[in-house]
């Protein structure tokens, strides 16, 4: 599923970042493809020249409108998958119920959501937001129901202890104790939401990058789609780096 | 009227269908006096630490009950705030707290007014020895420093009654004796009222007043007070640990173990 394949790439990531093993093999693919645009004609690989002579050239309102709707999408999913987790958590008899829907959820591939978005919505900013909200919704709960339970028996035990208020207890520990689970399923759910957004954004819209590539496989314009690539991978690894800028800052005491 | 009255109480688990019942604790009827500092042995599993929680609050009898001030713990729960603390064989600091601030966790769910528990907080870390460390994390923590944390949490409330479950067990013979006797020193200043539990007979013997025997599952198998104890006179400390030793092995009341009564 994408989800897993997104917890993936952030393993591999995270071994790798900093290394300079990590620039090097970049490196060596930049030159490899340089010297295949040589060889192969430039419909087919395009030299660096012409990519960056195109990237310089893209209309970035697409970037910037495929920013916004993944920023909001995540938003709203977040803050619904927050609350139901709440929810869950307190009430194990509601997580029961609830569970089964949110696997089934869950296991629906994003390319059928973007098929029910066209069929059940006119919209299609909604569309897009009804997409991204399936597809990463499940993701937030499921990790921040899970930061929950992880919290030790014996930390919570201490600090019941002391006799706190219900309100002292998610201040003082739940919430401080799954801050590591909330940026973790950030940086996973970002990935998934950059991926599928273009997907969602092929359809029935005039903005965005899924829109643009779209635009752009019509024209058979092998640099540009490469160029937009290019700018969907910077998009993501800079969101995915705030994410673990925070997480210096805030995870400091580990 | 004690400080702490067990009466009858006794603990299962596995209440619900298909699990396996497990009796934590047959029979204990026993008081603990105001001030009288009591330590706890028995073999592991015995329900010591099952008997710990019963006291604070986190866990309810199966029937008799347990009164501490004439309050029982678990049902009016909310009553003892500020009245007891316990301080565990884990350090169970919050990791994403500084030391000042681990330790003013419990003045902080108290209400007290902040300047006062930064204040209060500070003086019990630097009475146990922990001036310069208040901004550290645990992590930069040695085990000994952050069970001094886990002390100085369970002091700052200045609570009436102070549980130990094993405080001292995991760190090393120098570490945990000079925190044993810190502690203590700041007992006699404070008055209160312990329940020390411990695998060590040497730690019983030397710290405490009164020694309670535990059997498996829990009942009292003896009641040693150790005040007519010359601990100094090694020769008796030593056949009082054998006895100690002797009743826990056997698993029967010190009368019919033959021994002699201290
Ligand atoms: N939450 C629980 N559910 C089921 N059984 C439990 C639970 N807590 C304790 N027990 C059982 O109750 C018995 C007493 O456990 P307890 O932890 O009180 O022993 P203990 O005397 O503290 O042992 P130790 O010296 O090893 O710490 C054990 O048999 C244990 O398995
Ligand atoms: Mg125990």
């Amino acid at each position: 599923m994408e989800r897993a394949r997104e917890i993936e790439v952030l393993k591999l990531y995270r071994v790798f970042r900093g290394r300079k093993e990590y620039a090097i093999s970049l490196l060596a693919l930049a030159v490899a493809w340089e010297i295949a645009s040589y060889i192969f004609p430039p419909y087919a690989v395009p030299s660096w020249s012409i990519i960056l002579k195109t990237l310089i050239s893209l209309d970035f309102t697409h970037a910037y409108i495929t920013v916004i709707r993944v920023l909001l999408a995540l938003a709203a999913a977040f803050a619904v998958g927050f609350l139901l987790a709440v929810i869950m958590y307190l009430s194990r008899r509601i997580e029961r119920y609830i569970l089964p829907l949110v696997n089934l959820v869950m296991a629906v591939p994003a390319i059928c959501w973007v098929l029910f978005a066209i069929l059940w919505f006119k919209e299609p900013e909604f569309r897009i937001f009804f997409v991204l909200v399936a597809v990463c919704g499940p993701g937030f709960l499921i990790d921040i129901l899970d930061g929950m339970k992880n919290i030790p028996r014996h930390l919570r035990e201490m600090l019941v202890s002391f006799r706190p208020s219900k309100n002292q207890l998610v201040r003082k520990l739940i919430l401080p104790a799954i801050v590591p689970s909330i940026l973790t399923t950030w940086k996973i759910n970002l990935g998934l939401a950059v991926r599928v957004v273009t997907v969602a954004e092929l359809v029935g819209t005039i903005s965005g990058i899924g829109y643009a590539l779209n635009f752009a496989l019509g024209n058979l314009s092998l640099a540009e789609i490469f160029a937009w690539s290019l700018v969907l991978v910077t998009i993501l690894l800079s969101l995915q780096g705030v994410v673990y800028m925070l997480e210096a800052r805030l995870l400091k005491w580990r | 009227m004690p400080r702490i009255v067990v009466e009858n109480l006794r603990k299962e688990f596995g209440q619900q269908k298909g699990e396996q019942r497990v009796v934590a604790i047959e029979e204990l009827s026993f008081t603990i006096e105001e001030s009288e500092i009591v330590s706890i042995v028995g073999q592991t599993g015995c329900g010591k630490s099952t008997f710990l929680r019963i006291l604070l609050g986190v866990d309810s009898p199966t029937s008799g009950r347990v009164l501490v001030d004439g309050i029982e713990p678990y049902k009016e729960f909310d009553k003892l705030k500020g009245k007891i603390a316990a301080v565990f064989q884990e350090d169970r600091l919050l990791p994403w707290r500084t030391a000042l601030d681990n330790a003013k966790l419990g003045l902080e769910i108290l209400g007290i007014p902040k300047e006062e528990q930064r204040e209060r907080a500070a003086r019990w870390l630097d009475r146990l020895g922990l001036a310069g460390f208040h901004n550290a994390y645990p992590s930069e923590l040695s085990g000994g420093m952050r069970q001094r944390v886990a002390l100085a949490r369970a002091l700052a409330i200045e609570p009436a009654i102070i549980l130990f479950d094993e405080a001292f067990g995991h760190l090393d013979e120098v570490t945990a004796a000079r925190l044993r006797s810190d502690f203590l020193n700041l007992s006699k200043q404070q008055r209160y009222t312990t329940v020390m539990i411990t695998h060590n007979l040497d730690e019983a013997i030397e710290s405490t007043n009164r020694i309670l025997v535990f059997g498996r599952p829990a009942k009292l198998l003896a009641d040693i007070n150790l005040s007519y104890v010359d601990k100094s006179d090694l020769a008796e400390v030593y056949r009082l640990r054998r006895l100690i030793q002797s009743v826990i092995e056997s698993n029967r009341p010190l009368e019919s173990v033959g021994a002699q009564t201290f």
